[in-house]
């Protein structure tokens, strides 16, 4: 067996260990004052997995993060801290209802046509910052968080003079038109074809980076960018191109969670779907393969947290404490480069190397 | 334009300034701190948003806008204190450390309204006090100024106060010291028994504190009560201010200023007729703008001496 | 703590003012840095420790300056046993330390710096007043003139050194620790510097001189003691031992270079550079008027004090800089603004002196490291895909072939050692069959064995014909392999010299320092 998948299964254990732990130790505080604490728990922990609808569920909000979560993975990957994705997010919903909107049917292509122009515009989210940053050294990050609000406000106010359905009660558009919308795949849930699309792009994207030259040179850009400069690498269009694929996944993360979900566009606020995608990339390690689980996870994480609201009565915001402690817990370098478990991956490497 | 004209001069519009800037100097400043002893502090908006709803939840169980106050002030600087933890003990990134803490504070406190009050949304069932505004008597009396210097919030002149403070403890206290030093170089700092991980728990938990305050004036300022994500991204743009501060007091002043100008211009210009988005795009369009020009300009300078 | 003053001027038989004894030090990822080490040093007086990269210097003075604590033996002060590694145990101590790369912060200013960790306060405030007054005390009795209110880092690199002197005195200093402390300087910098160490010493400072540079070492200490591989490999006065002996021991055996066989290159040269200057924030890179030659088969060696213009030279020939003035030409054709992608496409390629940054990604696998640059190579692609069997196929060769040692070639590069490393990238850089390689620093800090090995791949490559030029500190493996010798000092070529028998370090020397310039 392969020592290094071996060490990595070490790894594995540890993780699953500190997110178990983390789990607990956040949920049982909320437990103990309920009449029956076990109960709590087991509607978290168990309720998600109890019927194929609920786990229907958990795909569905799986579906977004993945896509954030790739496209933070191609950004940051990219060696940039580029926060645009989030509004890359609201303005593919945007721009997907625009063009379903506005644009001719194209019959059963529709959703597709709208989900590229979705892709396309979000992208300039991120474009922006990394354009700033090339060329002129401002700080992607903090340019990144405030474009954020900045392309929030100008979104809200082209679907207020724009799309708004004055029909309807508050600000929305007007109904998406139906041969734009994504087919649903079960019954009782809004799980839809997206889902299929979010699997295929972070098996696709886990491809590039590991299995493409392109891939491995966007990874020398991000993670040794002196030495990729030494090796004469195009530092700069490799990291624009990072750029504006991250951009583009975004875009299409809202276009498939509008199409997909909702009848209209009613976002005015920030949908935080990008910051979950960071969450995610860190969970998943930059590593695309990694997105589909990370991102299933916190997919159950959300259905137990709905089953908290439902049946016991506590907020499902309960989950965003547990995420954060995960998150926290497992980038936590006391933990997994304590002395202790880099001796034990060693001894495990050095048997198998001695046979 | 006449409209434009009575907006500036209105001794009103003034007063919005002061408001919108309040918050935003508070938790630049405590930025600003954090920045310099290297440990930047992106939990902000969480600091604030945790200090608003101690602040009124405290206030209402005490009946004392001022120890709600102080209960704000605390939790800022717990949570400066977990920021600490986290990066130097546990050995988190501190990036996603920030962004944890954001995220914990946003469920944290809807949690938190939700156990108090029984209302996910808003705190309007509690009582809460309010941080009082203060009548410069001699000051308040002068003609033509008198009703621009007066009659602002509490907090409104502890932050103008704050910059000073600030930047006087900056550059001319051992604490101020330490912290460029440690900002600066780490390793150079301990070289002379400086003890890294303390002035950067420090200089967290001073940041937190105002942070909570920060928070505080939010729901204890100008409204009295507690609303889920209130702070809007306030403490990202207290980020883009800070770091168009260039890292000082005064710089800070500066670009909260702006900042603020901006916003109230936003605000008093809806009332013209001019669409309300586009104008509250402002604030957040002009910090990409400055910090691009200011980079770009230190690009050539240095361009220049090559 | 009692005054030590008084301990210092103990008539009755004083004890040294520090002694080591029996220190080792083994560090958690099993490297030995120091054996058994025992010698003592009496007050003042200038004592040297030599010793080549590796010996073990910089271990020893960590521990004396508190920073890191012995695995065993023990350090004593004045012949009291004092257990090091304790926080601010240098300050407490007296003991000052000017560090190779200083240890100032550059956003401060001058007073700032000095005071910084031990501030004079009144109130709450610093007492900016005493603090200046403090700086201007020191600077004047110790003959140290600087301007108290300068930002360190706005200063040139000599007057730093002033301000890194006094503030390792700034603390009732007794024990003054140097590491290096010329490499950044110019020789009547050097001068300057010495005069002011016999100063401190008359003052009743001891000093520990740290240095691998014997004129330096004659010029300015009395005694010395030398390391080796983390042992003492020798003491003595160095009134009473020639420079032979010490070179010795330093070396650990006769010092007798074992060159090439000379070459008689012939025929038109590869790459030209003539009447080429660099300007560059960084003094170190500068340079001015250069001319160089290397022909196909050439190895060309550039020796030089570190900072005297290397660094710049070679980011010409990499495409990382462009000159400010006169042509460089490769194989006839100007390559004077070629990026470093036209350079590779004509057949460079680069052994640089950091390996982990400039070199490769740590945390990248063998694998990854071992074809990175190979962009378009239809051995290693179809497409855009990479071809993962037959790369794994070639670099298991590579890697067998330059003897790299490792698990796996799936393990992240940083799980080899240093040595281990920099064979993975020679492997690389050479596959290509370069025209003209360019090693700088190609042996620094790796395995003798390592070294070797290394040192036999670059000869092949020029025996295959590559023009090759050798950037090091190293003049015994500059002798070694080098057909001609350039001198660089300041960003200037003081010398080029042809590798014979008579040429040696010493020879090399007074270019080396500006002291001599070829015309």
């Amino acid at each position: 067996m392969n020592r290094a998948f071996l060490a990595g299964l070490v790894r594995l254990a540890i993780t699953l260990a500190v997110i178990g732990a983390v789990l607990l130790a956040v949920l049982i505080p909320f437990a103990l004052p309920h009449e029956h604490p076990g109960t709590v728990i087991a509607a978290f922990l168990l309720g998600p997995l109890s019927s194929l609808r609920h786990l229907g569920n958990v795909a569905e909000y799986a579906t977004p993060i993945a896509f954030t979560g790739l496209a933070a993975t191609v950004v940051f990957r990219s060696g940039l801290f580029n926060l645009g994705i989030e509004s890359g997010v609201f303005l593919g919903g945007l721009a997907a209802t625009t063009a379903a909107l506005l644009l001719l049917s194209f019959g059963p292509f529709t959703p597709f046509v709208a989900i590229v122009v979705g892709a396309v515009v979000g992208s300039i989210s991120c474009i922006v910052p990394g354009e700033l940053r090339l060329r002129w050294e401002a700080p992607e990050m903090v340019t990144s968080l405030v474009l954020n609000f900045a392309i929030l406000y100008a979104g809200v106010f082209f679907l207020n003079y724009y799309l708004r359905d004055p029909a309807a009660g508050s600000l929305m558009s007007y109904r998406i038109p139906a041969d734009a919308k994504l087919d649903r795949l079960l019954a009782g849930t809004r799980l839809n074809s997206g889902a299929i699309v979010a699997l295929v792009a972070c098996l696709a994207g886990g491809v590039w980076l590991y299995f493409t030259r392109s891939g491995l040179n966007l990874r020398i850009v991000g993670q040794g960018p002196v030495f990729a400069s030494h090796l004469g690498l195009p530092s700069r269009r490799i990291i624009m191109q990072a750029q504006i694929v991250g951009g583009m996944i975004a875009g299409m993360a809202g276009a498939i969670q509008v199409l997909g979900l909702y009848p209209r566009f009613s976002w005015t606020q920030l949908p935080g779907l990008g910051w979950t995608g960071i969450i995610i990339a860190i969970l998943a390690r930059e590593n695309p393969f990694y997105v589909v689980p990370a991102a299933l996870f916190l997919g159950y994480l959300q259905v137990g947290g709905d089953f908290l609201a439902r049946d016991i009565g506590i907020p499902s915001e309960v989950v965003g404490l547990i995420t954060a402690a995960i998150m926290l817990a497992v980038t936590a370098t006391a933990i997994f480069q304590h002395p202790a478990v880099l001796r034990l991956i060693r001894r495990i490497r050095q048997v198998e190397a001695a046979r | 334009m006449t409209g434009l004209l009575n907006i500036v001069a209105d001794p009103a519009t003034f007063a919005t300034v002061l408001r919108v800037m309040t918050p935003l100097l508070i938790a630049a400043l405590g930025i600003l701190i954090s920045d310099r002893a290297g440990v930047f502090n992106l939990g902000m908006e969480g600091m604030m948003l945790t200090g608003a709803l101690v602040g009124v939840l405290v206030s209402a169980w005490t009946g004392s806008a001022w120890l709600g106050l102080l209960a704000a002030v605390v939790a800022g600087g717990l949570m400066g204190a977990l920021m600490a933890f986290a990066v130097n003990t546990l050995g988190a990134n501190l990036i996603i450390t920030g962004i944890a803490l954001n995220l914990a504070a946003s469920s944290g406190t809807t949690l938190g309204l939700f156990f108090a009050t029984g209302d996910k949304g808003m705190s309007g069932a509690l009582k809460s006090g309010v941080m009082p505004s203060i009548d410069l008597a001699v000051l308040g009396s002068i003609p033509v100024i008198g009703p621009f210097v007066s009659g602002h919030n509490v907090l409104t002149y502890g932050a103008l106060l704050a910059v000073p403070l600030v930047s006087l403890m900056m550059a001319r206290t051992a604490f101020g010291l330490r912290i460029r030093a440690v900002g600066v170089d780490p390793k150079a700092a301990a070289t002379v028994g400086i003890s890294v991980k303390l002035i950067q728990l420090k200089a967290l938990i001073l940041s937190g504190v105002l942070g909570g305050m920060a928070g505080a004036y939010l729901s204890m300022g100008y409204v009295s009560w507690f609303a889920q994500d209130m702070t809007a991204g306030r403490g990202f743009i207290a980020i883009a201010i800070e770091v168009m501060g260039m890292g000082t007091a005064w710089g800070t002043l500066a670009a909260t200023v702006v900042i603020a100008i901006a916003e109230t211009l936003a605000i008093t210009m809806q009332t013209l007729g001019l669409p309300n988005e586009l104008m509250q795009m402002i604030p957040y369009v002009v910090p990409i703008v400055i910090l691009t020009i200011w980079t770009a300009r230190g690009r050539a300078k240095r361009a220049a001496l090559k | 703590m009692t005054d030590r003053r008084d301990d210092g001027e103990r008539a009755a038989g004083p004890a040294p003012v520090v002694a080591f004894d029996h220190i080792s030090k083994t560090y958690a990822n099993g490297t030995v840095a120091l054996r058994d080490v025992s010698f003592s040093i009496p007050a003042r007086t200038i004592h040297a420790i030599c010793g080549e990269n590796g010996a073990g210097k910089s271990t020893l003075m960590k521990i004396l300056f508190g920073l890191e604590g012995p695995t065993a033996g023990q350090v004593l002060l004045d012949g009291q046993p004092v257990s090091t590694a304790t926080r601010d145990f240098a300050g407490r101590h007296g003991i000052g330390m000017v560090h190779q790369h200083f240890s100032l912060i550059p956003t401060l200013s001058v007073t700032e710096n000095i005071i910084l960790g031990h501030e004079p306060k009144k109130g709450v405030l610093i007492d900016r007043a005493a603090a200046r007054a403090k700086v201007e005390a020191l600077s004047q009795r110790y003959g140290l003139a600087v301007d108290p209110d300068a930002i360190t880092g706005r200063l040139p690199v000599a007057a730093q050194q002033k301000v890194e002197i006094l503030k390792a005195l700034s603390r009732d200093t007794r024990v003054l620790i140097l590491d290096e402390p010329t490499a950044v300087l110019s020789p009547p910098e050097i001068n300057e510097l010495f005069s002011r160490l016999r100063d401190l010493r008359d003052h009743g400072i001891t000093i520990l001189f740290i240095s691998h540079k014997l004129n330096e070492v004659r010029s300015l200490a009395e005694s010395v003691t030398v390391l080796r591989a983390g042992q003492v490999a020798g003491a003595a006065r160095l009134a009473d031992v020639p420079d032979n002996m010490i070179m010795q021991m330093v070396m650990g055996r006769p010092v007798e270079i074992t060159r090439r066989e000379p070459r008689q290159v012939t025929g038109e040269p590869l790459l030209v550079m003539s009447g080429v200057s660099l300007a560059s924030r960084d003094p170190a890179d500068r340079l001015r008027d250069i001319d160089l030659v290397i022909h196909p088969g050439e190895i060309v060696g550039v020796a030089g004090v570190d900072g005297s213009g290397q660094r710049g030279l070679v980011s010409l020939v990499t495409g990382a800089a462009r000159p400010g003035a006169g042509s460089i030409s490769f194989d006839g054709e100007d390559m004077a603004a070629a990026s470093t992608e036209r350079w590779r496409a004509r057949g460079m390629a680069h052994l640089p002196s950091d390996r982990f940054t400039q070199g490769g990604v740590p945390a990248l696998t063998l694998i990854e490291n071992a074809i990175a640059g190979t962009d378009g190579d239809r051995r290693f692609q179809r497409g855009p895909f990479l071809r993962g069997g037959a790369i794994s196929e070639a670099v298991a060769g590579m890697v067998e072939d330059y003897s790299v040692r490792a698990l796996s070639i799936g393990e992240r590069l940083d799980s080899l050692s240093g040595g281990n490393v920099q064979k993975l990238i020679a492997a690389r850089e050479l596959a290509t069959e370069p025209r003209f390689l360019i090693a700088d620093q190609p042996t620094r800090g790796i395995d003798v064995a390592a070294a070797a090995f290394i040192h036999k791949r670059i000869v092949d490559a020029a025996e295959r014909g590559a023009a090759v030029l050798l950037v090091t500190a190293d003049l015994d493996e500059l002798l070694r392999l080098s057909d001609r010798v350039v001198v660089m000092f300041g960003g200037q070529i003081t010398a080029v010299l042809a590798n014979e028998a008579h040429l040696t370090p010493e020879r090399l020397g007074p270019f080396m320092l500006g002291l001599e310039d070829m015309p």
